[in-house]
């Protein structure tokens, strides 16, 4: 039987086949089941229904009644401990280990600082900041053979993913957006088509403050210089020796970081940006500066 | 918390010199409004119709510039997304563990071509609530059967045991009863694919 | 049964060994074939998704301008769209959905509810010796409404999935270019704009009476559309607009080279683009 190459042994096949045309098109056998008429013993009669009662009158009780007696779905009492956990933020995560694959596979670009934004551009990852979704949680899974050196900005982040990143030369910050800039981060290009100016990110909630004021988790509020002592503990804790920022080629990239009130990289509160002429207006009032500012 | 005592300082003037008898709300009870003990800040309350002041200097336009070929639109590209799968480029090391597809394997008498993100095609179906594991080859090329005589000889003699397959030529893939994935794949990655 | 089947399948003839090579001898060397004569051009592609294990189809670049048919050039492929494994099941379920969707059946009958009359009981319950009934235009009766019947306006939309669209797409083309029902040409230039012309060509290049010509913009040159404007089994066609059963209604597919082009950058990059793919939802709320 000639060569038994799928895509080729077909494709020959057809040279000396009549012609394909609408007349001769069939779909594959078994995969159409005809519709059986109920007539007489052939499922008719009472049609699958059964004999009387709710079955064949199909007035049926609600759904979960269980015909008098507490029913199990109302069984359960209250438990304290769940209490608030439909208000709690979420923060959906991203491994170490996809984060790598990603840069691998150049869907992430690493000479740029990497943000929200950026993950969520190579589309292999998704957050839906309505449904109470915070950010990125960037888990340790993979923190043993990560070897990338970038500048990234994540929502939380574990002390070993820290030392990870930081044991590759890269930099790590955790940064609060409320939803409002997630929805904008989330689509860019969406936002950008409104027309409507960026606005400033908000403070994080008195929950959250703590956090994101932290050295230890690398807050985008805390303290640099208690941030370099941590990076130094965490080298000493990890035992891997910490790379000289200062001597790297790539360290002004390295150090870029965003305006506390900065949703997107080089790009300010105030601005309107319009994709379709290529240009961006820039506010020029003094109100409206002091208010973009503030 | 904080409603309760921005409504007090708000209705705060219209509460001094009255009895406690009027209350707006619950948890004005208990409280003994008092001259002295209502304090009332110095700065404007807007909370209050008629004691708001009226509103002036309403801007109708802003003044602004129009910048074109700005130089921050390196940064606005940067966001706009990427229409179909990037190529990758060649690099020293892939810590992920991907490995690039070779050139040799494509005059082997069968192929598996890689997936748009450029993985192999290889994964494991779940059915039956974990009680069925099919390992499905996707996207398979030329010579198909030679391929399947291949796997189940490979995992004969790997696994020490019969491996059932099935093999659908039309579709292009080849379902191997039970969960050899990684197996599998690293048998693909030896042969180049 | 099944021998049958294989005694038949063995009356094909497959060869396709000698294809191959054809194939992949012609793919080395068509950067070899320089220049023949002065209009002789080769076009070697840059893949922007290079084709792995299929090799490349080459199909010549024709020309329309004289009757006899003259090779100006030698075209490149990408096999994913024009060499893609011809699935009839996919190309029939295209077909099908093509036909189906826009189609809205305006069969309608009345129910007991509509038909004229039939608000009085015919006769008391007990009493007569008849049998039992409400109303004279319920299904039972004569002259009653239909209880199931067809109800005005049905539409039966639905929308195929998009990779069932696109391997469609691709299967119709790799069948018609390996029926040899696909021609590329160079443009549609016409020297008349006579229809006998396009009839005479035809003819004598043995395409199948019906053609579908495809340009890539929906604009023509005036003498193929005069032309073809009183041809019925003629017509031409923007890239936008190709689809299955049109490809498999007309019997011989021509398409112009922006045209391929087009396709097979349009349909490459659906096949990797980065979006991910959800099922089509009518309502947009």
């Amino acid at each position: 039987m000639g060569s038994r190459q799928i895509t080729e042994k077909s494709l020959a096949m057809l040279r000396s086949l009549p012609r394909i045309s609408l007349a001769n098109l069939r779909d594959n056998p078994g995969s159409r089941k005809n519709n059986k008429r109920g007539r007489g013993q052939y499922g008719g009669d009472k049609h699958g229904a059964g004999n009387k009662g709710s079955n064949q009158r199909q007035n049926y009780m609600r759904l979960g009644y269980e015909t008098g007696n507490n029913p199990f779905y109302l069984r359960m009492p209250h438990e304290s401990y769940y209490k608030g956990h439909h208000h709690r933020r979420e923060y959906p995560p991203i491994s170490l280990l996809q984060l790598q694959k990603l840069i691998d596979t150049d869907r992430v670009d690493i000479d740029k600082p990497i943000d929200i934004a950026s993950i969520v551009k190579s589309g292999l990852y998704h957050f839906f900041p309505d449904q109470k979704h915070f950010g990125v949680n960037l888990t340790d899974e993979g923190a043993d053979i990560f070897a990338a050196k970038i500048n990234i900005e994540v929502q939380w982040a574990s002390e070993q993913v820290i030392a990870a990143i930081e044991k590759n030369g890269g930099v790590i910050t955790t940064a609060y957006y409320d939803p409002h800039s997630l929805l904008l981060l989330k689509n860019p290009k969406k936002f950008f088509e409104t027309g409507q100016a960026i606005p400033r990110r908000m403070i994080p909630p008195p929950d959250a403050i703590e956090y994101y004021t932290s050295a230890e988790m690398r807050g985008y509020l805390a303290d640099p210089e208690k941030i370099s002592e941590d990076r130094l503990r965490l080298a000493q804790k990890y035992g891997y020796e910490l790379p000289v920022l200062e001597n790297d080629s790539n360290y002004s990239m390295l150090c870029e970081r965003k305006d506390p009130r900065q949703i997107f990289y080089g790009l300010e509160p105030g601005w309107v940006v319009n994709l379709k002429d290529k240009c961006i207006l820039k506010p020029k009032d003094e109100e409206l500066l002091r208010f973009y500012a503030s | 918390m904080a409603t309760v005592w921005r409504s007090q300082y708000a209705f705060a003037r219209f509460f001094v010199g009255k009895t406690v008898r009027i209350l707006n709300n619950a948890s004005d009870l208990g409280a003994r409004l008092k001259p002295e003990s209502i304090s009332i800040p110095l700065s404007r309350k807007y909370s209050n119709y008629a004691a708001s002041p009226f509103v002036s200097k309403i801007q109708e336009q802003y003044e602004f510039e129009i910048v074109k070929n700005p130089p921050e639109w390196g940064y606005v590209e940067r966001f706009l997304p990427l229409e179909t799968v990037p190529q990758i480029k060649p690099k020293e090391s892939y810590p992920s563990g991907w490995i690039a597809p070779k050139e040799e394997a494509k005059n082997l008498p069968y192929y598996i071509a890689r997936n748009k993100n450029h993985q192999i095609p290889i994964y494991l179906e779940i059915g039956y609530r974990g009680q069925r594991k099919i390992t499905k080859i996707k996207r398979i090329e030329g010579d198909i059967w030679l391929m399947n005589d291949l796997i189940k000889k490979y995992l004969k003699n790997k696994c020490n045991r019969y491996v059932e397959t099935r093999v659908h030529e039309m579709g292009k893939f080849i379902d191997v009863k039970g969960d050899y994935v990684n197996i599998l794949i690293d048998w693909a990655h030896a042969q180049g694919f | 049964m099944s021998s049958a089947l294989i005694n038949a399948i063995k009356r094909l003839n497959i060869s396709v060994l000698p294809q191959i090579r054809f194939c992949s001898s012609t793919a080395n060397q068509s950067s070899a074939i320089n220049v023949i004569n002065n209009e002789f051009s080769v076009t070697k592609k840059e893949w922007k998704f290079p084709p792995s294990y299929t090799k490349p189809r080459e199909v010549w670049i024709e020309n329309l301008d004289t009757i006899e048919e003259k090779k100006v050039g030698l075209f490149e492929l990408h096999p994913l769209v024009y060499a893609a494994a011809p699935r009839i099941d996919i190309i029939h379920k295209n077909v099908t959905w093509q036909k189906k969707y826009r189609w809205v059946s305006w069969a309608h009958t009345k129910t007991r509810a509509e038909v004229r009359g039939g608000g009085k009981k015919p006769w008391p319950q007990k009493g007569l010796g008849r049998a039992r009934h409400g109303s004279i235009r319920s299904p039972l009766w004569r002259g009653g409404g239909v209880a199931h019947g067809p109800r005005s306006g049905k539409t039966h939309f639905y929308m195929l999935d998009i990779y069932s669209r696109l391997h469609g797409l691709t299967s119709t083309l790799s069948a018609k270019f390996a029926q040899d029902d696909l021609h590329v040409v160079r443009d549609l230039e016409l020297p008349t704009d006579e229809s006998e012309y396009l009839i005479e060509l035809i003819e004598k290049r043995n395409w199948g009476p019906s053609v579908l010509l495809v340009d890539d913009t929906d604009y023509a040159p005036r003498n193929i559309t005069v032309a073809t404007d009183s041809l019925q089994y003629v017509n031409i066609m923007p890239v936008y607009g190709l689809n299955v059963y049109s490809m498999l209604k007309h019997d011989t597919l021509i398409l112009t080279q922006a045209a391929a082009e087009k396709i097979e950058e349009r349909i490459l990059h659906h096949l990797n683009s980065t979006k991910v793919v959800s099922k089509f939802k009518l309502s947009q709320v």
